[in-house]
């Protein structure tokens, strides 16, 4: 809910139906830009009751609400300039520059603008300047003493949209960090040069690479060495900020960081970004089309993050964005949950400027939408979804070096693996076919292998999520198994989880080839993992052929299993054993599901009441693009044998 | 003339769809297409389905292919370029609707460019423009080559060009106002507000319903309550249009000739104030009807075209006036005809696809 759009009449009843929909918490973004009315000069309510901050946060409190703030920099929001002072985008000193030193735009409207630095000391000055003026009227309301438990440091930290390799930044402070990187990776100045194949006089001859020129394993390394470096440029700012806050009294509360649509190619491994923040989550704003999208993101935020949350599940969406239906934004969030996302944020809840379709009015009147929003987050509350825990026993592996190659390769520049990604395509989609003299092209091969593994663990009916390749190795040790695709580069830490994995009895399984050269393209020892099965993947069938192998002789769990294909179950339990059970049509068409039952059992969709029941198979009638949330009764019974289970 | 502090509000996601439904159908209509079935589409030349989506190839300086794929249907592998003069059936036979070719480099250089040409203060159309002329650089230098290419010959406007003819649609400090119903209740709705040079408001059914409060349920009636209660509320209006979606429907889908004309005349849609432009442009499409009226009956003879230099005297002083037409050099009206009809055709290609799937 944005206050400062809202007239000050409408916070009261807006913040009464917000919580009336069941919501615990309300969200805001304070925007530098709307509080900053000259250079260090700030309103917060003084002249214009609308920017009474405070205020609000004190409504939200006496109405029993907690609050979620986001005080930026970067907080998008639509606004013009994403939020950011006029002053502070076009100050040369703060900005992000191309390669040829010119500002790098972004394209919203209603205005393109330049987009500031990550690196740039000046901008984090003038931004120090403006978290102690909100510290002053935030820290106070601080938990315990007051409401606010959760803290956004910045926005979709995707280098505003522009995020292609080269895009940026090639501000002085952004080389003067990339020289210091190097030197702490490499040691000194000569092992850098070894390293790039090349031969630095002094570190200023260090200059990042500016285009993709790379044509052999060596020549990769600098290529890769930048698609790092920038990751780790975006984490060690957001380090800065969320210090900078503490700075300015704002310590204490959970810290949040939010992934915008086009995670995979983004510049950023967020298991590294969590080192930064304690919570990290995915914004969601799918059309029903999109189950596939809906799907494999919560799944690698249910395999990666110990709490797979939502800072923004889009109600609704910006006019100049993808048109959405209420019907979408249900249907994504049912599959969200069946995937096993935990925790949302309604975004927006209140309608506002630059945005349609919230289930509240800008007036703080309840659409004819609130109804099943209510619906829905009371349904969740009162069967305790987040104590239940879908269980998942494979883990498809994604290589972080694998995306970074294939970051380096995208080939249309602004059109990021980021961008296309958000636009509907996937993160590998531009990237050149060149081999390297590697067997195949890594940056394209990598994902087709997982995504081959992913549809034949679907057809077969096997839980499974994605892991990152950055992960702890405690995140894997839920796991059963392990699917990751390898070639002859590798990161040598995540190889060594890998085995790690496999020497804890885990099964591994990987291919096409054995590493045998380090992310500095050194020839290397890789250990074998123990009992692992390397597979050559070349068609579908190869893929499904390595799952049977593992369905059969491990055995994996193949609950509540399903026809026609390729509608899915997702089953989530408690000690109890299966508590509730989700049934996905993710096809334009309406079909009756038939689920395998090993006992007699009624299914009773927890949304609309109907109840289904039978004997050996439930039939469940399914509209296209739909998802029925249900509860389970029957014989209390549970079988690892044949992977089935039966809720009491 | 697009405000930096643009506000846009007023609409529930209905109420936008169906909006968006009668100005950008193909948007509309792939919501609802199914998607590909793939994480990692590839997609096999045999194989290529229906026209639809966009096949890109990207070049490198000695031409050859870094990389092909179709926007939708993914991967192509082993795609053999065959030349600038192919590009149409190269588009054909990957099964797309569209093709652009690309030096490695392009997209970069555009970047380049607009970022050192965009200067603060610069609007969006400004900067929009800004972004065409780079893209017609490359496109002139042969390093951006697509098919088809509708917009070969249209010179790119300057801001004074789009600024006239903004003038024109709608004056400093007016507003139009366009709202259809479905029965008795309105089903979208639209106000835009130019406050001095800029567009300032886009403005839904929510907000319209709360400066007018209850309508009466008779479109025909109630459009003068809305007419009043946006002059109170946002600005004088310039442009009224108002009618129901049936109506709305067969008007834009169809280019009929005296179809906007006739629908005018017989009340189906209620156009008020009526400002010079609109009433050139229905006066305009009365003529069109009779020619091709007069041609049928006189057995071909063109019998108006015989007035051609005394029509072409008068139209001409109405465009000193205020023609849209004469100032972007192109009928808008016939333009988005045209293009809607286009879209559906692509629609029901895509449905055919589907289908045949």
């Amino acid at each position: 809910m944005h206050y400062w759009r809202l007239e000050r009449s409408a916070w009261k009843p807006g913040l009464t139906q917000l919580h009336d929909l069941g919501l615990p918490i309300v969200e805001t973004y304070v925007p530098w830009q709307v509080h900053e009315v000259a250079p260090g000069e700030y309103d917060f309510g003084k002249t214009d009751a609308r920017k009474d901050i405070g205020a609000f946060i004190d409504i939200a409190a006496e109405l029993g609400l907690l609050v979620f703030v986001r005080p930026g920099p970067h907080i998008n929001a639509e606004m013009t300039y994403f939020g950011l002072p006029e002053r502070i985008v076009y100050d040369r000193a703060c900005q992000a520059r191309s390669p040829r030193q010119n500002p790098v735009i972004q394209g919203f409207p209603p205005r393109m603008f330049p987009v500031p630095s990550y690196a740039s000391r000046t901008f984090f000055d003038e931004l120090g300047r403006w978290y102690d003026a909100v510290g002053e009227v935030l820290a106070p309301r601080l938990w315990p003493s007051g409401p606010i438990v959760l803290f956004q440091i910045d926005n979709e930290a995707s280098y505003y949209f522009r995020d292609a390799a080269y895009d940026q930044d090639y501000h002085p402070d952004a080389v003067a960090d990339w020289r210091k990187f190097l030197e702490k990776r490499y040691g000194n100045l000569a092992n850098t040069s070894a390293a790039h194949s090349t031969k630095y006089a002094r570190w200023d001859d260090a200059k990042p690479p500016e285009r993709f020129s790379a044509e052999t394993p060596e020549e990769l390394v600098v290529h890769l060495d930048w698609a790092t470096f920038r990751e780790d440029m975006i984490a060690s700012s957001l380090g800065r900020m969320k210090r900078r806050l503490g700075k300015a009294g704002l310590r204490g509360p959970v810290t949040v960081h939010n992934f915008p649509l086009g995670d995979q190619g983004a510049v950023m491994s967020s298991p590294a970004l969590e080192k930064v923040v304690d919570l990290v989550g995915f914004d969601y704003y799918h059309a029903r089309r999109d189950h596939r999208t809906i799907k494999r993101r919560t799944l690698y935020l249910a395999g990666t993050h110990p709490l797979p949350y939502a800072p923004e599940m889009g109600v609704g969406a910006p006019a100049w964005f993808t048109p959405l239906a209420n019907e979408d934004s249900l249907f994504t969030v049912l599959v969200a949950l069946a995937y096993g996302l935990r925790g949302f944020n309604l975004y927006m809840a209140v309608d506002r400027d630059r945005w349609y379709g919230a289930p509240i009015d800008a007036r703080g009147n309840p659409r004819v939408e609130a109804g099943a929003w209510k619906h829905l987050i009371t349904t969740l509350t009162e069967i305790g979804f987040h104590k239940l825990s879908r269980r998942a026993e494979v883990g498809l592996m994604l290589p972080r070096e694998y995306a970074r190659l294939s970051k380096a390769t995208s080939l249309l520049g602004f059109f990021s693996p980021t961008v296309i990604e958000a636009l509907g395509g996937n993160p590998v989609q531009a990237c050149r076919e060149d081999t390297f003299g590697f067997e195949g092209p890594i940056q394209v091969l990598w994902w087709k292998f997982l995504a081959r593994f992913a549809d034949a663990l679907t057809a077969a009916g096997v839980p499974y999520v994605y892991v990152d390749g950055d992960v702890a190795s405690e995140r894997l040790e839920a796991l059963r198994a392990l699917i990751t695709p390898s070639y002859e580069l590798c990161d040598p830490a995540r190889w060594k989880r890998v085995t790690a994995f496999a020497e804890n009895g885990g099964t591994v399984v990987y291919g096409p080839a054995m590493p045998g050269l380090d992310l500095s393209a050194k020839r290397t020892l890789f250990e074998v993992p123990s009992g692992a099965r390397r597979v050559y993947i070349d068609t579908d069938d190869d893929a499904r052929g390595v799952v049977h192998d593992l369905v059969c002789e491990l055995p994996l769990a193949q609950p509540f299993p399903v026809r026609p294909a390729p509608l899915e179950t997702s089953v989530h339990e408690d000690e109890s054993g299966p508590r509730v059970l989700f049934i996905i049509n993710p096809t334009k068409r309406s079909v009756t599901a038939e689920v395998d039952v090993p006992a007699e059992m009624t299914f009773e969709d927890l949304l609309c009441g109907e109840r289904f029941e039978g004997r050996g198979t439930v039939s469940v009638p399914m509209k296209g693009w739909s998802c029925r949330m249900l509860s389970l009764r029957g014989e209390a019974k549970r079988s690892s044998e044949s992977g089935t289970a039966v809720a009491s | 003339m697009i405000s930096a502090s643009l506000s846009f509000e007023g609409f529930d996601s209905r109420s936008w769809a169906n909006l968006l439904s009668l100005f950008a159908p193909n948007v509309m209509h792939r919501m609802t297409t199914e998607a590909v079935n793939s994480d990692a589409p590839e997609v096999e030349e045999e194989a290529a389905p229906g026209r639809r989506g966009t096949l890109v190839i990207v070049l490198d300086d000695r031409e050859r292919v870094l990389k092909a794929l179709h926007t939708i249907e993914g991967r192509i592998k082993d795609l053999e370029y065959e030349g600038a003069d192919s590009l149409e059936a190269m588009a054909e036979r990957w099964g797309a609707a569209r093709c652009i070719v690309l030096r490695e480099g392009v997209v970069e250089e555009i970047s380049e460019r607009v970022a050192h040409r965009i200067e603060r203060g610069d609007d969006y159309v400004s900067q929009l423009l800004t972004t065409a002329r780079a893209v017609r650089e490359m496109s002139e230098a042969g390093l951006l080559l697509s098919w088809p290419r509708p917009l070969e010959h249209v010179p790119i406007p300057t801001i004074g060009m789009v600024r006239r003819a903004l003038d024109s649609v709608l004056p400093e400090d007016r507003a139009v106002v366009f709202v259809i119903w479905n029965r008795s209740a309105p089903w979208t709705g639209l106000v835009l507000r130019r406050n001095g040079s800029e567009i300032d408001l886009v403005a839904g059914p929510d907000l319209i319903a709360r400066w007018t409060g209850p309508l009466g349920g008779d479109w025909r009636r109630d459009y003068r309550v809305i007419g009043d209660a946006v002059e109170r509320a946002v600005a004088p209006v310039h442009l009224g249009i108002y009618t129901d979606l049936a109506t709305v429907r067969e008007l834009l889908r169809g280019y009929e000739p005296g179809a906007w004309a006739r629908a005018v005349a017989v009340r189906d849609i209620i156009v008020h104030p009526t400002p010079p432009y609109v009433a050139v442009a229905l006066g305009a499409d009365a003529v069109r009807k009779a020619a091709a009226e007069s041609a049928r009956w006189l057995g071909g003879i063109d019998a108006i075209g015989q007035l051609a230099p005394l029509a072409r005297y008068l139209r001409g002083r109405f465009t000193e006036i205020a023609s849209v037409t004469a100032t972007l050099g192109f009928d808008p009206l016939k333009l988005l005809s045209i293009w809607l009809r286009r879209q559906e055709e692509q629609e029901a290609l895509t449905d055919q696809a589907d289908e045949e799937e």
